[in-house]
């Protein structure tokens, strides 16, 4: 009986110190958090810049290749010469799409270093066929004797 | 009950393809009206577009409509373009160097034509179709195969001639084809008229089938291994406006067929809304003059539609069938005299 009632207590008390402890834990670790959180905030916005980049297909520069921020509809459109500034400053791990209709849309990742990027577009290789649809009732082609 | 319920859902549903009722209960005003709102845009700056299309919708079926929709009504039909090409790449069927070589040429004026003046042919649809979904985030693909219309010689369609897309819906893949939907070509001037055809949208696969048939037979969407080129080559002639009427045609299942007087044919269909018994009938062609024929003998169970009709007079027949104004298919006759012993040669 007493032996049961010993081991009771130790059990609780085992428990308490389990729940204390995390307790602690939490009290300690959620402040630190908080601090990483707000210095990574920061070192990126430190790092906002403006990307400006030249863009080309196998002739050589491409004008009016489409430069958005993935997700949105910010972007620009390259020059004659191929080249854009995006209109807003970007941070690291920002994605934007490079397109232009008929061309192989590339993502580019916005790495800690990349201030300028450049890039070649790859033709899609699209096969093009079709056939038109119409309402222009079937005619058998007949031999001109009469049956 | 309710496991009686699921059984039933397994057992029946499960059965039927993807197709449009799957999304009964969506209403796709919202998505048709944004789509509108944008018509005029240019193809300068697609992820733009997409974005712009899609981004006031939470479902991707809505997405999906927006897009196509916006295809199928702003995307004029090339028909200059288009004989061209078919006309080149028949030329070059057996010369693959100068086949590529005419595809890459023609496919620079093709984007070109596509971005400065919105036309396009089959490919340019479904191109656009395709890329406008991807930066929706949805899984669209570009199926090429053969197609079929009235205006088609089955003896030249000896590559695919035809494009249009498939799209993962929910897990599942649904057809549509975004050329045929956008309007027709006038059968006189031979130019295009818009005149958007909402039956060519998730069709049924079973109905798409009998003029759509893709290189890779797992874009058929049928489980059935009774799909081939030849029976697709063989099948009757189906008009846009079968899509909007039907959802499957059994019967007969070939375009050319010989019967013998009085016999009976039957003609049969899988209606996909109701329609008026008197709309029915047959406009048949023997050559010499044309004849509207009023079926008599029509049933409809389970919107299952049959007719049977028994041809009284011998000859070679063009048979169209008609409901009301729409045209849905084609086929010909040949009638021959009832023998009464069997011959042998």
């Amino acid at each position: 009986m007493k032996t049961r009632s010993t081991l009771a207590i130790k059990k609780s008390i085992g428990l308490i110190t389990l729940v204390t402890g995390l307790m602690i834990c939490m009290l300690l670790s959620s402040p630190v958090y908080g601090q990483s959180n707000k210095n990574t905030v920061v070192q990126e916005q430190q790092k906002e810049r403006i990307i400006k980049g030249v863009i080309s297909d196998e002739k050589g520069p491409l004008e009016s290749a489409n430069v958005i921020l993935k997700g949105t509809t910010q972007g620009t459109v390259t020059n004659d010469k191929g080249e854009f500034t995006f209109p807003k400053p970007l941070k690291t791990n920002d994605i934007l799409l490079v397109s232009f209709i008929g061309y192989e849309t590339v993502e580019v990742k916005i790495e800690e270093t990349t201030t300028f990027i450049t890039l070649k577009l790859t033709e899609d290789l699209v096969e093009f066929i079709g056939e038109l649809n119409t309402n222009k009732l079937y005619k058998s082609k007949r031999s001109k004797k009469k049956n | 009950m309710r496991l009686f319920a699921y059984i039933f859902l397994f057992v029946f549903v499960g059965q039927l393809y993807a197709q449009r009722s799957d999304f009964k209960e969506i209403d796709f005003n919202k998505a048709d009206s944004i789509a509108l709102s944008h018509k005029y845009e240019t193809l300068t700056n697609i992820p733009q577009l997409s974005h712009k299309l899609t981004s006031q919708l939470h479902t991707d079926v809505e997405k999906f409509r927006a897009v196509y929709k916006w295809v199928c009504d702003n995307i004029e039909n090339d028909y200059t373009q288009y004989a061209k090409n078919t006309r080149k790449r028949y030329r070059f069927k057996d010369d693959s160097l100068n086949l590529t070589n005419w595809n890459t040429q023609f496919r620079t004026s093709a984007f070109n034509k596509l971005l400065q003046e919105n036309k396009a042919t089959c490919t340019g649809y479904a191109y656009l179709v395709k890329e406008l979904a991807r930066y929706a985030n949805l899984n669209c693909k570009i199926v090429n195969g053969y197609a079929k219309t009235g205006n088609t010689n089955i003896d030249k369609l000896v590559a695919p001639n035809h494009s249009w897309n498939a799209i993962e819906l929910n897990g599942k893949w649904y057809l549509c084809d975004p050329t045929w939907a956008s309007g027709i070509q006038n059968p006189e001037s031979l130019q295009f008229v818009f005149q958007y055809n909402d039956g060519l949208f998730l069709t049924n696969p079973e109905i798409f089938a009998i003029n759509h048939f893709p290189e890779n037979k797992k874009w058929l969407l049928l489980e059935s291994k009774a799909h081939t080129l030849n029976s697709f080559l063989e099948a009757p002639i189906l008009y846009g406006d079968a899509y909007i009427n039907f959802n499957a045609h059994s019967l007969p299942n070939k375009m050319h067929n010989t019967v013998k007087k009085n016999d009976a044919v039957v003609f049969k269909f899988q209606l996909q809304r109701p329609i008026e018994h008197e709309d029915i009938k047959f406009l048949m062609d023997n050559g010499n003059k044309m004849k509207t024929v009023i079926p008599k003998d029509i049933t409809v169970t389970n919107e299952e539609l049959t007719i049977i009709h028994r041809f009284n007079k011998t000859g070679f027949y063009d048979v169209h069938f008609f409901i009301g104004d729409d045209v849905i298919s084609t086929y010909t006759f040949k009638v021959t005299k009832k023998t009464k012993s069997y011959k042998t040669y």
